[in-house]
């Protein structure tokens, strides 16, 4: 908590920036706009704990008046937390040293859609379902289609390096973001241009897609755009053990198709997903593909994925599965009495490796995380040519808060220690937020010295959401 | 205890959801910030029940900020109606004389005026000239506070229509007053003098010697087929909403070329609370020659209009800026005629609409029909 003195002038030279109606320091506004969707927020909320605040809560309109923010925080050592959609899922938005929360929804212009280049161009602030119904309009889709499009904002997707459900056709948004624009700490404005692209040194793009508002604020963005398809087909089938599904995708990917949807459920979490609605052998794990396309290539794409996967000992179970899957994506994120009874608390691991690697650590994860008493399930959820990602959801519930607490943070670390171990990469999608923010350097190694050697430069004065991403923690 | 435990459950879930529906709401739109939603208020309320922090003066802002528009409920899961608990939690703070002062006056102009425009009582109906019939079904015409001060228009094209149509025609006046429905009241907290109205209408109703009420407001249409009935007040006829009452004879109704595209806008009341969603679709299309264009949202996803709940009253801009983007997406569907069946919804919708789209409410499009007259579109 800044003190008086300092709140005082603070807050006098936002109003003078956004003025007042977009400056909010009362305790209602702080509370309900602090935390994100880190299920460790969640679960300390319901049972009646506060999160840290914010001293105040800005809501900018323009990339100017970010950048005339940032100038004053830096001048101040205000710390300034980001704060998109927030729906992120690692506590990122947590102003966990108070100071600003710089809220972007403000900013949710679409810009203009550039047929001939198929891209589009919005601010930061803008809801990932309005973008894609934008999109949609005009006959094109952003094939970003993460599970919280209807709640995270173009800005947190790109701080997030978050991944859509069929990333393995479409590309994640680090290869769907083709311009992006962004204020720097010390209020400079600076653009990456759009272009598909270049050979002008390295990627800086890249430098910020995933930087979680530890290095500058991201004000717009020019993403790609792709034709809605002519032909979305779905089909499913069972496995008799993980091994086997994972063959098949990695066969699909290796003759060269793209699927734009390869989810492969373990046996418990196909058992918990599918066994109320489709008859399949009981302990089988269950594989669901979808193609994206003209109807000659899905009809090439399915008849040969179907292939391969009936060669490996795979059972052909039509399109129900997997098109009821699509069809009630959102469905699991709701609240439920069992996941939000006493101090019940889960959270997913969302863990990537290459496919030498990613059955190893799916088993090592799995074993370490059940000996700690919690329940275990998952699906390897995007799938490419080179190995993929694994959801590894876990579950617990314990007879008090610190108990329950301390259990979820025991889960965390037997599972990420794990994950490392066996050379997997902690995170595919989610980030690091605060919930992996002490895991970022066994992460990174060696490399972890570049990423903080940049935000010393960059973020000298460690304004931008200090604690996350292993940077900026205090004592 | 205002909560019972099953909402106390819901609000607990709620408090706890990663904001699954919070891109519908109307005041998360009109806000953009997380404050003004479906979680937040949620979150507000499950912290005063279980004492974390106590429902603060912003906090009540936060929640007489909801339209009860119940657009969250469509979208969400677990079937959690926010706008039935910000509703009980409004009772509350009504009781602690904690509600906004924009709401104390409108009840007390209610209380005084029995319409919350501060309107006088004596010119409530007495300029709306009816026909002295013999014959034909007779209907009281319950004409709601908003048709009769501000939307005339419908009020009238509703006598005349119904009477082209063959009715006989009622409506309140001298000793058999109508006063408000109650409604703004009922959404706002304030049962006790909602329950103050409604006996005197339900009074007045039950001794009419009609066949039965017809209303034109969605808000009177609640009131009196839900509201009032909770408490206990039963109407001895049967309350149909003009819609209805137009479908069931929509074989009889007139058809036209209307110049122009036709949408239509479910008014919240009517449609998410009450489930009327095709008797209104059903008139446009059988006097348009089904020229009816369906916007993006629509039906049970329809975007709120902005005006319900007392927004208005105590937010004008933010209320107008939803009318405004509900007005965008009426024009993104190729619409020049926007029709809707709720004196509010029009009121609000009109004021936004500029001069490219003509907005009218239901019984206006029908004796437009009737007429032969083309509504004139820009
Ligand atoms: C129901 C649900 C489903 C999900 N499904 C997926 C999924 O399928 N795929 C996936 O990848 N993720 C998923 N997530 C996680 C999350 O939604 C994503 O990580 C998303 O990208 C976060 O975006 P946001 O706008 O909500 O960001 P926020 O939570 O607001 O912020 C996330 C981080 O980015 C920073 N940040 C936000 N905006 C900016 C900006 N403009 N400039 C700089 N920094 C910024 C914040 O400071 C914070 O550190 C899911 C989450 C939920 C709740
Ligand atoms: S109303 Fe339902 S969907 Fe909306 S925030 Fe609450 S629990 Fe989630
Ligand atoms: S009832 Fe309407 S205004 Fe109220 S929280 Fe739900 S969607 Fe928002």
């Amino acid at each position: 908590m800044l003190d008086s003195k300092i709140m005082k002038k603070l807050y006098k030279r936002m109003v003078s920036i956004v003025g007042t109606d977009y400056v909010h320091q009362q305790e209602t506004d702080r509370v309900l706009n602090a935390h994100d969707a880190w299920p460790l927020s969640e679960a300390k909320l319901r049972s009646g704990e506060m999160l840290p605040l914010a001293d105040m809560v800005v809501f900018p309109s323009s990339r100017e008046e970010v950048s005339a923010i940032l100038i004053a925080a830096n001048e101040m050592e205000i710390p300034i937390t980001p704060v998109g959609g927030g729906a992120g899922t690692c506590g990122g938005t947590l102003p966990i040293y108070g100071g600003i929360q710089l809220d972007l929804k403000r900013m949710s212009k679409i810009y203009d859609i550039d047929d001939q280049s198929m891209t589009i161009r919005a601010q930061a602030g803008v809801v990932g379902i309005d973008l894609e119904e934008t999109a949609n309009r005009h006959g094109y889709t952003l094939g970003h289609t993460p599970t919280s499009l209807r709640a995270s904002n173009l800005g947190g997707f790109i701080a997030t390096r978050s991944g859509g459900s069929m990333s393995s056709l479409y590309g994640k948004i680090e290869d769907l973001t083709l311009g992006l624009e962004v204020v720097l700490p010390n209020g400079s404005i600076i653009e990456c241009k759009s272009v598909p692209r270049h050979s002008v040194g390295p990627d800086l793009r890249q430098l910020f897609i995933g930087s979680e508002g530890t290095l500058g604020v991201i004000t717009e963005a020019t993403l790609r755009l792709f034709l809605l398809p002519e032909e979305r087909r779905f089909r499913s089938f069972s496995f008799p053990d993980v091994h086997s599904g994972l063959e098949a995708i990695r066969n699909i990917f290796r003759v060269g198709i793209h699927p734009s949807i390869a989810r492969l459920y373990d046996p418990e979490d196909a058992a918990m997903s599918f066994s109320m609605h489709f008859e399949f052998e009981e302990g089988y794990c269950i594989l669901l593909l979808g193609f994206d396309g003209d109807l000659t290539h899905v009809d090439l794409d399915d008849g040969k994925s179907a292939e391969i996967c009936m060669t490996l000992g795979g059972v052909d179970l039509g399109e129900g599965p997997s098109k009821r899957w699509w069809e009630h994506r959102y469905d699991m994120y709701y609240p439920t009495r069992l996941t939000t009874s006493g101090y019940a608390i889960g959270d997913t691991i969302d863990i990537v490796a290459t496919y030498d690697k990613l059955e190893n650590v799916y088993h090592s994860m799995k074993k370490a995380m059940e000996a700690t008493g919690a329940i275990v399930m998952s699906h390897f959820s995007h799938m490419y040519q080179n190995g993929g990602s694994i959801y590894m959801i876990f579950f617990t519930s314990q007879p008090d808060a610190e108990t329950a607490w301390a259990m979820y943070k025991k889960i965390w670390d037997e599972g990420v220690a794990a994950c490392l171990k066996e050379g997997g990469t902690m995170s595919h999608q989610h980030g690091v937020g605060l919930s992996r923010s002490t895991y970022t350097e066994d992460e990174l190694g060696s490399a972890f010295q570049v990423l903080k050697k940049v935000k010393e430069i960059l973020d000298p004065k460690g304004i931008m959401n200090p604690g996350k991403l292993g940077l900026g923690v205090r004592e | 205890m205002i909560f019972d435990e099953t909402h106390t459950e819901q609000i607990r879930m709620c408090a706890a959801c990663p904001k699954m529906c919070r891109h519908v709401c109307p005041t998360f739109f009109a806000w953009r910030s997380d404050s003004p939603t479906p979680h937040g208020r949620a979150l507000l309320i499950h912290q005063a029940i279980i004492g974390t922090r106590e429902i603060d003066e912003r906090g009540v802002e936060v929640l007489f900020q909801c339209l009860e528009c119940s657009h969250c409920l469509t979208w969400c899961k677990p079937e959690i109606d926010i706008a039935t608990i910000v509703e009980e939690q409004r009772k509350a703070l009504v009781a602690e004389e904690r509600r906004p002062k924009g709401l104390v006056e409108m009840a007390q102009a209610i209380r005084q005026f029995h319409n919350p425009y501060s309107e006088p009582h004596m010119s409530r109906n007495n300029w709306l000239p009816i026909k002295k019939k013999k014959g034909g079904k007779s209907l009281f015409y319950f004409i709601g506070c908003t048709a009769a001060y501000r939307e005339q228009e419908i009020a009238s094209s509703t006598v005349d229509l119904l009477e082209s149509l063959g009715y006989r025609i009622s409506i309140g006046n001298g000793s058999s007053d109508e006063w408000c429905c109650g409604s703004p009241l009922f959404r706002t907290g304030d049962v006790e003098l909602g329950l103050e109205q409604a006996r005197h209408n339900a009074q007045m109703l039950n001794e009419m010697n009609v066949d039965e009420i017809i209303v034109t407001c969605p808000g009177c249409f609640r009131a009196l087929s839900k509201d009032y009935p909770e408490h206990g007040l039963i109407l001895n006829k049967p309350v149909r909403h003009i819609s209805q009452l137009l479908n069931d004879i929509k074989d009889n109704l007139p058809a036209i070329d209307f110049m122009g595209k036709i949408t239509y806008h479910d008014p919240c009341h009517l449609g998410r609370h009450s489930k009327i969603y095709d008797e209104p679709r059903n008139v446009i299309k059988q006097v348009s020659n089904s020229n009816l264009n369906e916007m993006e949202r629509t039906r049970d996803n329809a975007m709120c209009c902005g005006n319900g709940a007392g927004l208005r009253t105590l937010f004008p801009e933010h209320a107008k800026k939803i009318g405004m983007e509900r007005v965008q997406q009426a024009k993104q569907s190729g619409a020049s005629i926007l029709v809707t069946a709720c004196p509010f919804c029009k009121n609000m919708l009109q004021s936004q609409s500029g001069n490219d789209l003509i907005v009218l409410d239901l019984p206006e499009l029908v004796l437009q029909a009737k007429r032969g007259r083309k509504v004139k579109t820009h």
